[in-house]
């Protein structure tokens, strides 16, 4: 009887579980979580939605969206993946890019004030991180760099690879590298601000990290739809731009 | 070394299944002497074995032999088990499963020992044919020979034995009886053994201690403990197992096991209602007539 | 696919499994016979592992081990090691990591043995040293497989503490689990599936043979 009990109570509370979300679902890429929640708040100040946030990296996120994750928004730090689910059939409208990211060098020692991607080939710096460059567009953007400035292969043996930039930023603010390449939006985030040293670098030594979102087809048929495309639609407004342009992207 | 006397005296706690009681106990062995602890289980017959050996420290108290203190707790004495001469057949027998009966005598050669007293052993114990086996292949009697050989590669002057024979048949048992005697004989150790078997301690023992809830109840020959009778009469005594009984003229038949051998005894059928297979008796010799005593 | 992540796994768990053996054994030992009142708590400290998520541990392993803190820098000062992001550090923390996979296994089969098998061989003259290694190991032989299976097998599938500390360096810390995680990462489901078949058919292999000693052993222990 116990058992029984006990079954009843399982799955009673699992029933809960599917009952539909009324609110927007929206998967974010990690390294978007930052700006992405002062996004929310203002989106959920001036209509009456509700908007609630999956935060991973985006792959997984676009691995969950293939088979079928609930979600109704697509926030990705990149244009590769939304366009994965674009091809996949995931959306039915094109990705679009909500802003550019802002690569920066970032070191945890604050004595280096002439911290710069050449130095990067000194000696008394034994560790650079940077994202996964197969995977994370900063990562990518990072390689591109070095080479531009020439020291690539000088620092090739120093590198090593964060799974995401969340990690990546990890490995610099923890002290564990001694450098870092990592997305200007971390660094002035609230948790990092004022750590250690960064400076951008210079925009025209990498292709434009580009960030797009894209509306998935899972919103459409629910009485989510509106809300969702609302929300969508946000991310390119004047006020979300402004906010957008306080965490380091560039929006145009 | 076989004039040197074991004085235990210690005080333990003991933890059993009636409780934790308080041993207390004070015995002298003699030299050479054979001596037969009993008791019910409880009582702490292992315990004071093992304290013998040193496997444990009592918690207060001294164990003397000769004039080499083992333990002493005033003195902060405890002298490890490697370093007494005493042999320790356990009641498991404890052999070395991953050895060979051959081996499990060997490891216990002290450095540079003659290994000339594996053969010895092996040969006095019967079993140079099974040397090359494992335990696990071995009968339980072949099992407790190599644990009785292996306990004496040391030459201990002290043998302790835990219940050796408690797994065996009868007719092993004698056997082991036997062989016990024989290599007591060769080599004169002292020995305490605990046992529940009647005819274990009268064949063997030459005094026997009854323990009970860790003090000792009686001390005593053999005859002078189970022979309610305690004047020290001068006739002599046999121990007898009752194996069948029968009814024929108006007699008790009794076929009855006596010094190893069977025998028919012919008694008045009063003591029918006692006298039932497996009980044990002492058979007492007079001039007058015979006594048969009954044992518990 | 590239064949090198699966050498530096194999690489990472042989090590991690001998040099883990080694330590472990006088702490089973320990464990095993100790009176010490303190022992459960020694016990439970090495449990550990088992209930912190990997990646949690990676990350206080990581703040250990980085050279701007005082352990890390004590490592680098005085012995000239940087486990952040090196094979040794992956070492390291694997053996942290598979501790208890080692330790309660080994701690179990001396229990399990009688007592009496110790007590023996003291009163046969030998020390606590050789009947540990003449008598205790030589009959632990399935516990002491078990412990290395499991810990071998452990470090194999051991994926979020190396990606924590690891740094992802192909050809040091890129390891099997961590070289899947990438391509399922970059949406490459065909490498990652060779990867993932290869490991499985490989501790699969690993597994079954060992296990097939193992019952010969004990069908050795007890015939029928």
């Amino acid at each position: 009887m116990k058992y029984i009990a006990l079954l009843v109570i399982v799955l009673t509370g699992l029933g809960g579980c599917t009952e539909p979300n009324k609110k927007v679902v929206v998967a974010t890429a990690a390294n978007v979580q930052y700006v992405m929640q002062e996004l929310k708040e203002e989106f959920e100040k001036e209509s009456d939605t509700e908007v609630e946030m999956v935060v991973s990296s985006s792959g997984k996120l676009t691995a969950q969206i293939r088979e079928g994750a609930p979600f109704d928004v697509f926030v990705s730090a990149d244009t590769q993946y939304p366009n994965e689910i674009h091809k996949n059939g995931g959306s039915d409208v094109a990705p679009r890019v909500y802003a550019r990211g802002t690569l920066v060098l970032w070191t945890l020692d604050s004595t280096a004030i002439d911290l710069s991607i050449n130095r990067l080939a000194d000696k008394s710096i034994r560790k650079v991180a940077l994202a996964n460059p197969r995977t994370a567009p900063y990562g990518e953007a990072a390689v591109q760099a070095m080479e531009k400035a020439g020291i690539y292969e000088q620092v090739k043996d120093k590198l090593v690879y964060g799974e995401s930039i969340a990690q990546t930023s990890q490995y610099i603010a923890s002290g564990a590298a001694d450098a870092g390449f990592t997305a200007m939006s971390v660094v002035l985030s609230p948790e990092m601000k004022g750590k250690g040293h960064w400076v951008k670098v210079d925009s025209s030594a990498y292709q434009p990290i580009e960030q797009a979102a894209v509306l998935l087809r899972h919103s459409e048929d629910s009485f989510k739809a509106q809300p969702s495309r609302d929300f969508f639609e946000f991310l390119f407004s004047g006020k979300a731009k402004a906010i957008f342009r306080k965490y380091g992207y560039s929006v145009e | 070394m076989s004039d040197t006397p074991l004085d235990i005296s210690i005080r333990h706690s003991l933890s059993t299944a009636q409780g934790v009681i308080s041993m207390e106990v004070a015995l002298a062995v003699k030299p050479g002497e054979i001596l037969a602890l009993t008791g019910p289980s409880g009582a702490g017959k292992t315990t004071l074995l093992r304290i013998v050996a040193g496997l444990i420290q009592p918690q207060s108290g001294l164990v003397r032999y000769g004039s080499e203190v083992w333990t002493d707790t005033t003195g902060q004495v405890l002298r490890a088990p490697q370093r007494r001469p005493v042999g320790f057949v356990f009641q498991d027998y404890a052999l070395f499963p991953h050895l060979t009966v051959r081996q499990n005598l060997a490891f216990a050669l002290d450095r540079g020992q003659d290994e000339g007293i594996v053969d010895e052993l092996l040969r006095a114990v019967e079993l140079t044919e099974l040397a090359g086996q494992k335990p696990a292949q071995l009968s339980g009697g072949q099992q407790q020979r190599v644990a009785l050989a292996r306990a004496l590669v040391r030459k201990p002057q002290v043998l302790l034995l835990d219940e050796p024979m408690a797994a065996l048949d009868r007719s092993m048992r004698y056997r082991m009886q036997d062989l016990l005697l024989d290599l007591h004989w060769q080599y004169r150790f002292m020995m305490i053994l605990v046992t529940h078997d009647l005819a274990e301690i009268f064949r063997l023992a030459d005094r026997v201690a009854r323990l009970e809830d860790g003090r000792i109840a009686q001390v005593g020959s053999p005859g002078e403990i189970y022979t309610h009778n305690q004047d020290l009469s001068e006739e002599p005594l046999l121990y007898g197992e009752v194996l069948s009984v029968e009814v024929a003229d108006d007699q008790l038949v009794v076929l009855a096991l006596i010094q190893q051998q069977v025998r028919r005894l012919r008694l008045p059928q009063a003591l029918a209602p006692q006298l039932t297979p497996g009980r044990s008796f002492l058979l007492r010799y007079s001039l007058e007539t015979p006594m048969i005593e009954l044992i518990d | 696919m590239d064949p090198e992540p699966l050498w530096l796994t194999l690489r990472l768990a042989t090590l991690t499994t001998l040099i883990l053996f080694v330590i472990a054994l006088p702490m089973a030992y320990w464990l095993a016979y100790s009176r010490f009142k303190g022992r459960s708590v020694v016990e439970a400290i090495i449990g550990m592992p088992l209930v912190l998520p990997p990646s949690v541990l990676g990350f206080y392993l990581l703040l250990a081990f980085s050279p701007s803190r005082a352990f890390g820098q004590w490592l680098e000062s005085t012995l000239g090691l940087r486990l952040v992001f090196s094979f040794p550090g992956l070492v390291v923390a694997s053996i942290i990591y598979s501790l208890p996979f080692m330790i309660y296994p080994l701690q179990a089969g001396l229990q399990s043995l009688p007592a009496s098998l110790r007590e023996a061989s003291y009163t046969l003259g030998k020390s606590a040293w050789t009947t540990f290694f003449k008598v205790l190991l030589p009959n632990s032989k399935s516990a002491i497989l078990t412990a290395l299976v499991l810990t071998f097998a452990h470090t194999v599938g051991e994926f979020g503490v190396v990606l924590m500390i690891g740094g992802n360096i192909p050809g040091v810390t890129k390891v099997a689990s961590v070289a899947i995680y990438n391509e399922v990462e970059a949406l490459n489901y065909d490498a990652a599936n060779q990867y993932a078949l290869v490991l499985f058919v490989v501790t699969f292999l690993i597994l079954s043979i060992i296990y097939t000693i193992n019952n010969r052993l004990l069908r050795v222990r007890h015939p029928a």
